[in-house]
């Protein structure tokens, strides 16, 4: 409990430093509850949208007198239909996240977690839904949500390279992935796939330690994952740092031809750089540069 | 021990190792350095990833040859290497080493030591049995083995003569009992003595005998005698070589009684003599001082002597006739005597039967005719055992029938009844002055000033001994000083007056030196064995072989005949003897003494003494070995990528940095003066109560922003100061917080407090309790108080009047609040008779500063700041406490500027006045 509210306790610190967020609404489909998305329609909802000429059929009660009062046709005040939108999060749980190549540095869960945390008090700041993907935790509103996030992110697995959970996604609902994205692709590419069947469209962020793009070892060695499941023995590990970067660039190469098939947005950020930029990279992204 | 290019081996076999390194090279070379273990989860990608077969990393080069080198180093340190080993062949069979052990080798005797030690080594490697023979103290050898006689090594002393012939006979009869034969090893001291040739023989003819002698000859230094004023030093060398100098040292006591170098004397040897002469011309009272001489830079007994009786202090008597005329000082007949005496001797009060007893060494009578029975006996037997009698003519005498018809013991010569008067108003002719003097007088060489003259004077009877009593005469010939011997002393007569009545003489510098030159001879005592014969004379101190005076101890009377002209050896010891109150040194070389180099036969093979001293390597390379070792680790952790390169390089500059660290010095006193004197620096007495002491120095550097900004005083960082410790002389002012229970100062603490206090520092007490009981004595920070000032010396106090200098050296101020206001703050009192003049708004009060200021209100506590300028206590509440806190500020800076120009505002008070008197 206590390392959950310091991480609440962090992100709300990072979160405090942007706008609330409004994600931009495309798809409606299957939701109604109300929320601060204005439709571009009239509908159920707050804010005002415009006046109409009241028609035959209209409550009386509907009438604005203001407006009306200033002719001698009588209009009727149409309000915007705002919805809230919902929003999963999926955050790479994985005991390979628990890595930090210098002790200045955070681990990659710690920072994956920050951010995750970060972009949903934005969310829930600008009236959205947000969850988890998965059932475990279905997109709710309000501040309770960020403590039920933040509780379920300081659980750590035990496993490598978990998965991107894919089940239970909301149709049209908007989704988060970040990982490291270092564990087996094709659990990725099903993920990406089954979500724009679903017409779910999201950003990937892949959060990588500095020494994980530069490689810089030497001599002979013998690399471990952290849960221990894969390990590789060299004699000259400086050997190997071009063919390993060509496989690493390959990846990401792999990661952003699958957002492009998928209409996901794909992002990169290293451990090493500000978490707000990585946020702010983030809000722009769900934003859709629109604002 | 195997000698391999030019580096002896004790194990050589162990060097067969070296043979391995090769195949350590190989094995080496197989084995791929250990694997480090890192986590990295993006291993998946690496998955798969094959090693280029035809690199497979292997230990470099450089590191393989790095620990071939160290297991070389190793291996030869292991093997015992020797650097210089001694290559001397070595024999078989007993050895026995000889040494002269005399003094002429006590220089170098630490050098023989060692070379001896060297021998000792290498009989001991090669078994032989050794034995070590002292020809000044000659015992008969024992063959031990080399084991047993290194720890007698430093036992081994020279001693402060040459072999005698005795010992000589008794080394060959030693020698006789020793079965078998031996080798020879004789460490000579480069001097001949007697018996020597017949010692060679009978060495040479128990086995090889190889000599062992330095390449530079002994200095020896002579007696010192005192002739025709002046100190005769000669010193001697054994070869008559090319020019040389030589430095001699005088040495004695200062009149602190501290040995000194009272004068060093440069002297040369010609070329091709073996004597070297000086004079030394020293004042009385220095020569008097002068104990011994030495060589500088020679540490034996033959470069020493030793002063006695000859160069001492004399000690005078001065007796007059008649003194009735009490008082007047200038007409005492040994007024000038007295005068001329003063600074070369030491005078015997009293009459002629005290004097006598105590031994003086002159005996001055003036105007002195007749003396009685018993007094006359005395003076004679006086005389007889070496005084001088030094006798003024004078009217009593010229009046008395003293020695007219015969001669008296007492007086050199018959006199004349009556005496004569020249150059008076009632007489022909004029005042005569001196004739040169004899060749055989001791004034001889005096020059003869043209004012002196002579008016009136005693007549010596002519006889027939008269005129080789004559030491002085007037230019008409009649004797003016004659003297002559009696017994070992002599008696010595002027014919005038001691004083100026009858001649001029003894206004002129001619009398001091004829006064000098007698007193010079009254005390150097003839060594004639004649004179010396019956006495008995007991040693005192004695020389050892070094040259070094030690005490007699039990040492056995010597014959003064024996004394004189014996050989020094076991039974006369150089020294200092004494008989009676005479005091006799014998040197190791007497006057005549010639220093006679050795002659080897030609078979005899002669080294020199340097010793090549063997180094072992063993050490030294087992060290290397470990350092490359310790290399090693360094660059296998670096290769192995453990270890950034960048931080090793830290952690071994930061090794270095650090080491010297952990051994530099405390700061001495010289840079504790630096730092407190470089710029003002306030300060703070250390109270061991960590609190108080971190208050104290907050404060004081709280009080320094303040002066900093407000003042044009510009102090540096304060200090705290330990009164043990620490020179408190740099500060002007000393801030003193006051805790119950801070120790008790020192009396050198309170001595240095004192002197400060005198100097012109200020000592601010603070009792820090708001003075809640007045200073009395029962609130414990004033108990304390009370304790700690006690012992200072501090005037009489008062309460800061209203006009004192402190309530106007920068601010006007009233009160004098801390953290506490209103307690009262005491001043050096004003002196009692300060009185306000008419229209002058203050006293004319203390000149100085104030040397205390004592007071309860916690100032340092106000002052106090943080690093960031904030302040760190509380002080009263909102806008009044921040009053308060201003008015200690300007407590503060009132009182560094009342240090600092002390009574200036003082005087600023009387500006008015002037500018209106100037304006009239």
């Amino acid at each position: 409990m206590n390392a959950a509210l310091t991480l609440r306790e962090r992100s709300e610190a990072e979160a405090s430093r942007l706008p609330p967020l409004l994600a931009r609404a495309e798809h409606l489909a299957g939701t109604v509850l109300l929320g601060d998305h204005g439709r571009r329609r009239s509908g159920l909802g707050d804010d005002f949208w415009q006046y109409r000429p009241a028609q035959i059929g209209d409550s009386r009660r509907l009438i604005d007198h203001r407006r009306s009062a200033r002719g001698d046709q009588q209009f009727v005040r149409e309000r915007e239909w705002q919805i809230a939108q919902s929003i999963m999060l999926w955050v790479d749980q994985g005991a390979s996240m628990r890595f930090a190549s210098d002790k200045s540095l955070p681990t990659k869960a710690d920072r994956v977690r920050l951010l995750g945390l970060a972009i949903a008090i934005l969310l829930v700041r600008g009236g959205e839904r947000v969850g988890l993907t998965g059932t475990t935790l279905p997109p709710r509103r309000g501040n309770a949500q960020i403590i039920r996030l933040a509780q379920a992110w300081s659980e750590d697995s035990q496993t490598d390279y978990a998965p991107p959970e894919h089940r239970a996604m909301i149709p049209h609902a908007r989704a988060v992935f970040i990982s490291d994205f270092l564990g087996p692709l094709d659990e990725v590419e099903l993920a990406l796939t089954k979500a724009a069947d679903r017409g779910v469209r999201g950003v990937l962020l892949q959060v990588l330690d500095p020494s994980e793009e530069s490689f810089p070892y030497s001599g002979r060695t013998i690399f471990e994952s952290v849960g221990g499941t894969a390990r590789h023995e060299t004699l000259k590990a400086a050997d190997l740092r071009d063919r390993y970067l060509d496989r690493l660039a390959a990846r990401k190469d792999a990661l952003t031809q699958l957002c492009r098939a998928t209409g996901w947005q794909m992002g990169l950020h290293h451990t090493g750089d500000s978490a707000q930029s990585a946020l702010l990279w983030l809000y722009r992204a769900l934003d859709g540069g629109t604002r | 021990m195997t000698v391999l290019a030019g580096i002896g081996f004790t194990a050589p076999w162990v060097l067969l190792g070296l043979l391995t390194l090769p195949v350590l090279w190989l094995i080496l070379r197989a084995v791929p350095p250990a694997p480090i273990r890192r986590l990295f989860p993006a291993v998946t990608l690496l998955l798969g990833l094959k090693d280029d077969e035809s690199v497979s990393d292997r230990t470099p080069w450089w590191l393989l040859l790095l620990r071939m080198l160290a297991a070389a180093a190793i291996i030869i340190g292991l093997a015992g290497p020797v650097l210089n080993p001694s290559r001397d062949e070595t024999g078989t069979g007993p050895l026995l080493l000889v040494l002269d052990a005399s003094w002429a080798g006590a220089t170098r005797w630490s050098s023989t030591l060692d070379q001896i030690d060297a021998q000792l080594t290498e009989a001991g490697r090669a078994g032989r049995p050794v034995s070590i023979l002292r020809l000044t103290e000659p015992e008969p050898p024992i063959f031990q083995s080399a084991e047993a006689w290194k720890g007698r090594l430093p036992g081994l002393t020279p001693m402060p003569w040459q072999p005698t012939e005795a010992q000589i006979a008794q080394t060959l009869e030693a020698l006789d009992q020793v079965e078998g034969g031996f080798d020879t090893h004789w460490f000579s001291d480069r001097l001949d003595y007697d018996g020597h040739a017949r010692l060679v023989s009978a060495l040479q003819g128990r086995g090889g005998v190889t000599i062992y002698q330095p390449a530079s000859m002994v200095t020896g230094i002579l007696p010192a005698a005192y002739q025709d004023g002046a100190i005769q030093l000669s010193a001697l060398r054994a070869n008559p070589g090319p020019v040389e100098r030589v430095t001699i040292l005088a040495q004695g006591r200062d009149p602190a009684g501290a040995m000194r170098v009272l004068q060093t004397i440069e002297m040369e040897f010609e070329s091709g003599s073996t004597q070297a002469k000086t004079e030394l011309s020293l004042p009385s009272e220095l020569r008097a001082r002068i104990t011994r001489f030495e060589v500088q830079g020679q540490r034996s007994a033959g470069s020493v002597t030793l002063t006695d009786d000859s160069l001492r202090r004399r000690e005078v008597a001065l007796i007059a006739g008649s003194l009735n005329r009490e008082g007047l000082e200038l007409l005492s007949p040994l007024h000038y005597l007295t005068q001329v005496l003063i600074p070369t001797a030491d005078f015997v009060e009293g009459g002629l039967a005290e004097v006598l007893p105590a031994n003086p060494d002159v005996i001055a009578l003036a105007d002195v005719a007749r003396l009685s029975e018993p007094e006359q006996a005395g003076v004679i037997e006086w005389v007889e055992q070496g005084g001088l009698l030094l006798r003024f003519a004078g009217p009593r005498m010229a009046a008395s029938d003293l020695g007219r018809d015969e001669e008296d013991t007492l007086l050199p010569v018959r006199l004349r009844s009556g005496g004569r008067s020249v150059g008076g108003a009632m007489s022909w002719g004029e005042a005569k002055g001196l004739a040169p003097f004899p060749e055989h007088s001791p004034f001889y060489g005096l020059q003869i000033p043209e004012d002196v003259s002579v008016t009136t004077q005693v007549m010596a009877q002519p006889d027939p001994n008269l005129a080789d009593r004559v030491i002085a005469s007037l230019s008409d010939g009649t004797p003016l000083v004659t003297r002559k011997p009696l017994g070992l002393g002599q008696v010595v007569l002027f014919h005038v007056t001691a004083d100026a009545e009858w001649s001029s003489l003894p206004l002129s510098g001619l009398f001091v030196e004829m006064l000098d030159r007698l007193a010079v001879a009254s005390a150097a005592k003839s060594r004639q064995e004649a004179q010396l014969q019956g006495t008995v004379w007991e040693p005192v101190q004695i020389l050892d072989g070094f040259g070094t005076l030690t005490d007699a101890g039990t040492l056995a009377g010597i014959d003064g005949v024996e004394l004189v002209s014996g050989t020094i050896g076991p039974d006369l010891r150089p020294g200092l003897y004494e008989s009676g109150k005479q005091k006799l040194a014998r040197n190791v070389l007497s006057e005549g003494a010639v220093l006679t180099p050795v002659l080897w036969p030609a078979d005899v093979p002669i080294r020199g003494q340097e010793v090549s001293t063997e180094t072992p390597l063993e050490g030294l390379l087992l060290a290397l070995a470990l350092l490359l070792l310790s290399v090693d680790v360094i660059a296998s952790l670096a290769l192995s990528g453990r270890l950034g390169m960048t931080r090793t390089a830290a952690a071994v500059l930061g090794a270095l940095l650090i080491a010297p660290d952990a051994y530099a010095q405390s700061p001495d006193n010289t840079e504790f003066a630096l730092s407190a004197t470089h710029e003002l620096v306030l300060a703070h007495v250390l109270t061991g109560d960590a609190q108080v002491d971190d208050i104290a120095l907050a404060g004081l550097r709280g009080l320094v922003q303040i002066l900093h900004y407000r003042t044009s005083v510009e102090p540096a960082d304060p200090i705290g100061v330990d009164l043990e410790r620490d020179e408190l002389a740099f500060f002007p002012l000393l801030y003193w917080p006051i805790t119950p229970d801070q120790p008790q100062p020192s009396v050198e603490a309170y001595t240095k407090l004192n002197a400060y206090l005198r100097s012109g520092g200020m000592i601010l007490f603070d009792t820090r309790d708001a003075d809640i009981a007045g200073f009395g004595a029962s609130s414990p920070n004033g108990r304390k108080l009370q304790q700690l000032a006690g012992p200072l010396n501090i005037p009489s106090l008062e309460p800061v009047p209203r006009d004192h200098v402190l309530t106007r050296a920068f601010y006007l101020l009233q009160d004098f609040p801390g953290r506490y206001a209103g307690a009262e703050v005491w001043v050096e009192a004003a002196p009692p008779d300060a009185e306000q003049i008419e229209g002058m708004p203050f006293r004319n009060l203390n000149d100085n500063v104030t040397p205390v200021v004592i007071g309860g209100n916690d100032w340092a506590g106000a002052w106090a700041v943080d690093r960031n300028g904030q302040a760190l206590l509380p002080v009263g509440r909102g806008y009044a406490g921040e009053r308060q806190r201003e008015l200690a500020n300007r407590f503060g800076v009132n009182l560094v500027m009342h240090v600092l120009t002390g009574n200036y505002k003082s005087d600023q008070v009387h500006v008015p006045a002037l500018l209106d008197r100037l304006g009239q």
